[in-house]
């Protein structure tokens, strides 16, 4: 598709991941004229990476840095709530099958002490509304033989379980086509500039030259690389590259259809459709270097053999069967993590019109958050559920900020 | 089941005699030194079903293609998903062309 | 953990060369390969427990047995066999390496430098029929009769358009076998045609042509037929395969038909590391882009042999032989003038074998003479996705844009993910994008090789753990 060398849209869209697409779905829809640049092909970053867990129980980061971070895991939960309708109805809003399987999730629990922290956890789902109950390890065993009989039991919820994120951004992007906005992969943002009228002028190398582009809003959907896109305007956003490691063994015939987590280690662990197991939980892996020693965030991470051992460790310690299958592909992608470990998702105060939205949990929070997002950039105003997300809690970094 | 067309090259070489290895269940002769794809390719073609039940043999013979994989058990070790064409037979060695039950 | 000042990724004729030169220079070194003796695809040994005196005694190999006996000899190398690399990561000032039994087992060695020199693989060309046991690559046929002293069938074919189909036939006659026909894609004018354009330069090393026309000769005397523009259409049988059908018409009855289209370069580690490569022309798959001395674009990293572009084993062990100068003169164990000394043989023998590598790179171009799969053909054999599956998915990825490569198409059906880990379909893949988009395949970004460059049992990696 060839475009003028200048054009003018509602709202320019950066990064061609979950968020992106699906905020690009939404807008279209209420007619916003929405074009969407990607720099690689779309789904290329963490949302393509990611393993598709649809994880709602609070997750072990929380749960492990203390109360304040329990407390935030905690305000999550509401979202999750809503995020739980938004999957249940997905497949029936795009119009495709996504391999959305909810059969449900186990936090698993080794030790009386990790029993107690589920206790506590479920205590607090269960305040907020989250459906998260207790079981016992016979009980655990009694609903999923395949796992080890070691384990002292889980948090179960019905509601959790797992997508196919190779499939979902496409979804998104060819309905939003489909409703006229423009997708155009190859195509990087180059620069961004705020006028003196508040609009912004942003510079797309593509590949058939660079494109112009004059728009009253912009939103930054590409993961990690957010701040360094912010920081073409001088803005800042606290976002920290998270480089992580997922694996995948061979097909084997259907023994796991839940989503397992571990409340004590890092583990997320599922059985696709076709039979592959599928290997997590927030090990990481190393970020690339330039020559000079600093992160290349262009490259993509390195394995690290260490952590993938222990990883596969902790998911035979869970599953026995684990350590007959074959391990086929271990691959790298790199989420990020804001400064309070929450998303930072919306309008940046020291520049109206330009919007964020990254931050992790994004594959299984991302399509709730950009409905959500879009009724934010539609209506003026954020919606409730997000204000806990919102980047004007990091305002005060943008104190030095030279904008017109 | 067809007949193998396998035929050992008897003129010129020399083998350890033949020991038993288990192919499904079934003792096959090999000489030691054979590969595991040579132990299963001297009884048929067949390595494994595909996903729709078609019987697949072997194609490259050098680690590349993964069509020999078959699983593999020495001794009390338990059993591995290995290329049959990079592992050599010894006595007692286990093969099933099929996932073992546990 | 063992330490080397450099660890040689493949036993073959490149490798061994690389051996010989550094540890002439002193340097300690280990060489890995996933056969359990030395001597790479080319000079595959049988096992040790076997007596085969004969083996490969013709001119041909003549030089590569004899670098295969000086290095093996050698109580200096240590020779680390039955072990495949899964992955060579940075490691302070210089990697780590992991490695897996062939047979099961895990472990690590760390080295100051890394030559990859992993030779090559036939390019599997899907063809209908060609999932059928029985349906293999020539290089299968060729490594069963060479290592294992076992012919696949009793009544063979071969197919496809590389010259190596005549080496094959031979050694198929000689071992006792019957080869049913030899069956040419291309017509012989073509090949005479292109053979004789290149004739003057690919003089300067008149061997391999001599030993192509005795191997002719040779092949008329056993009766064996050898038939030029014969295509191949289609593999049928019901169990396994039971015969093979030409474009002229004839079905030809066999119980193994083997294909002979050319070589895709073993790459998969050196994109892993992130070395860079470029497409390989004429048969395809990525070649190792490398300077003069063999260093590839990472620091530390050297590249030898078919993995830089498929060209014979000659040419690897010139060209091993030239990286092993590079290692030992980086590492400080030679002068810059020992080093220029050293290598002045081996590269005035490798540009003068340039005239018959191109010539032979003309001949066997299979480029005009692939089959084509029905759109039910498998292209990836481990998944089993068909040839109208991916042909499916390249379409929708157009529709999103044209900037697409093959991993995107993985994503999209699972060609390539299953346990060959892509090696057999990528090229298929990439040729087809490359259609579809209207451009090179130099153009289409392949798949991401990711750790482990082969599958590997996650109990062996459970017991490196512990």
């Amino acid at each position: 598709m060839s475009m003028p060398t200048t054009t003018h849209c509602d709202i320019l869209i950066v990064g061609g991941g979950l968020v992106g697409c699906a905020t690009a779905w939404h807008l279209s829809r209420l007619g916003f004229k929405a074009l969407l640049a990607e720099r690689g092909h779309l789904n290329s970053g963490a949302s393509g990476q990611n393993a598709g867990s649809l994880h709602f129980q609070i997750e072990r980061r929380f749960l492990e840095q203390g109360e304040k971070a329990a407390a935030d895991g905690a305000r999550i939960v509401s979202l999750n709530r809503l995020a739980i309708e938004e999957w249940k109805g997905i497949e029936n809003m795009l119009g495709r099958p996504l391999d959305v399987a909810m059969h449900g999730g186990l936090m698993v629990a080794e030790t009386e002490a990790e029993m107690d922290l589920l206790a506590f956890k479920v205590a607090r789902e269960n305040e907020l509304g989250l459906q998260t109950r207790v079981l016992s390890g016979t009980q655990l065993h009694h609903k999923a033989s395949a796992l080890s009989p070691n384990l002292a039991g889980a948090a179960w919820l019905e509601d959790e379980g797992h997508a196919n994120p190779r499939t979902l951004v496409d979804a998104f992007a060819d309905g939003a086509r489909g409703q006229g906005a423009v997708v155009q992969t190859g195509t990087a943002l180059a620069g961004l500039s705020m006028q003196r009228d508040r609009t912004y002028r942003a510079t797309l190398h593509g590949p058939d030259g660079e494109i112009t582009v004059n728009t009253p809003r912009v939103l930054l959907a590409a993961g990690h690389w957010v701040p360094r896109l912010a920081g073409l305007l001088g803005l800042n956003v606290p976002l920290y590259p998270a480089p992580l490691m997922m694996s995948v063994t061979d097909r084997t015939e259907p023994v796991l259809p839940f989503l397992i987590q571990h409340v004590g280690r890092r583990l997320s662990m599922k059985q696709t459709e076709d039979g592959n197991l599928l290997i997590g939980g927030g090990w990481p892996s190393r970020l690339a270097k330039r020559a000079d020693g600093t992160p290349d965030l262009d490259r993509p991470a390195i394995v690290e053999p260490a952590n993938l051992r222990a990883n596969l460790d902790v998911g035979a310690r869970v599953m026995p069967g684990l350590a007959e299958r074959s391990l086929l592909r271990t691959w790298t992608g790199t989420t990020c993590i804001s400064a309070d470990q929450l998303p930072i998702v919306g309008e940046v105060a020291a520049a109206p019109g330009l919007f964020v939205a990254a931050g992790g949990s994004l594959f299984t929070l991302g399509p709730v958050l950009a409905r959500l997002l879009a009724r934010t950039i539609a209506e003026g105003a954020a919606p409730e559920e997000l204000t806990m997300f919102t980047p004007r809690r990091f305002a005060h970094l943008d104190a030095f900020a030279v904008l017109p | 089941m067809k007949e193998a067309g396998v035929k050992r090259v008897e003129q010129g070489v020399t083998r350890p005699a033949p020991v038993a290895v288990e192919l499904d269940g079934a003792p096959v002769m090999a000489h030691p030194g054979e590969t595991v794809a040579v132990a299963v390719l001297s009884t048929a073609p067949r390595f494994r079903d595909d996903r729709s039940g078609q019987a697949r043999g072997m194609f490259c013979n050098m680690g590349t293609c993964s069509e020999c994989t078959v699983w593999v058990a020495r001794g009390d070790a338990p059993w591995r998903r290995l290329r049959g064409c990079l592992v050599p037979v010894e006595p007692g060695l286990r093969i099933r062309t099929e996932r073992p039950e546990a | 953990m063992s330490t080397y000042d450099i660890a040689i990724v493949g036993g073959g004729p490149a490798g061994l060369a690389a051996a010989e030169r550094t540890l002439a220079a002193g340097l300690s070194i280990c060489v890995i390969d996933e056969q359990q003796r030395p001597g790479g695809q080319i000079l595959r040994q049988p096992p040790a427990t076997f007596s085969v005196p004969g083996w490969l005694g013709g001119a041909p190999y003549r030089k590569g047995r004899a670098l295969l006996d000086r290095v093996s000899g050698d109580a200096r190398l240590q020779w680390l066999g039955g072990r495949s690399v899964l992955g060579v990561m940075p490691d302070g000032e210089g990697f780590a390496l992991t490695l897996s039994g062939t047979a099961g087992g895990i472990e690590q060695v760390r080295a100051r430098r890394v030559l990859v020199a992993g030779g090559c693989y036939d390019m599997p060309v899907a063809l209908p029929g060609w999932t059928l046991p029985g349906v293999m690559s020539a290089g299968a046929v060729q490594t069963l009769i060479k290592a294992q002293q076992v012919l696949p069938g009793q009544r063979i074919v071969l197919f496809g358009t590389h010259p190596l189909m005549i080496v094959l036939a031979q050694q198929i006659v000689e071992a006792g076998g019957e080869v049913a026909a030899v069956c040419f894609a291309q017509p012989f004018a073509a090949m005479a045609r292109t053979a004789l354009a290149h004739l003057p330069r690919a003089l300067r090393t008149p061997g391999p042509l001599l030993a192509a026309a005795a191997g002719i000769m040779a092949l008329r005397r056993a009766g064996v037929p050898v038939r030029y523009g014969a295509q191949a259409l289609r593999c049928e049988g019901t169990d396994a395969v039971e015969r093979i059908v030409f474009s002229n018409g004839e079905s030809i009855a066999c119980d193994v038909a083997a294909m002979c289209y050319g070589f895709l370069p073993q790459a998969d580690l050196i994109r892993q590391i992130g070395a860079e490569v470029r497409w390989s022309d004429p048969a395809g798959g990525w070649e190792a882009i490398h300077d003069e001395a063999m260093r590839s674009t990472v620091p530390g990293l050297y590249v030898a042999g078919e993995t830089t572009g498929v060209a014979g084993s000659d040419a690897a062990m010139a060209e091993g032989a030239l990286a092993g100068v590079a290692i030992a003169q980086d590492a400080g164990a030679l002068s810059a003038e020992e080093a220029a000394a050293a290598i002045r043989k081996p590269q005035a023998e490798r540009q003068a074998m340039q005239g018959f590598i191109d010539l032979l790179r003309g001949v066997a171009d299979p480029r005009p003479w692939l089959p084509e799969p029905e759109p039910e053909t498998l292209l990836c054999r481990c998944e089993d996705i068909s040839a109208g599956t991916v042909d499916r998915a390249i379409a929708d990825a157009l529709e999103v844009g044209p900037s697409f490569g093959a991993s995107a198409i993985k994503l999209r059906c699972r060609a390539g993910m299953g346990l060959c880990q892509g090696r057999t379909c990528e090229h298929a893949l990439v040729r087809r994008i490359a259609s579809a988009r209207g451009c090179r395949e130099a153009e289409v970004t392949g798949f991401r090789p990711r750790f482990p460059a082969r599958a590997v049992s996650v109990a062996d990696l459970l017991e490196g753990a512990a």
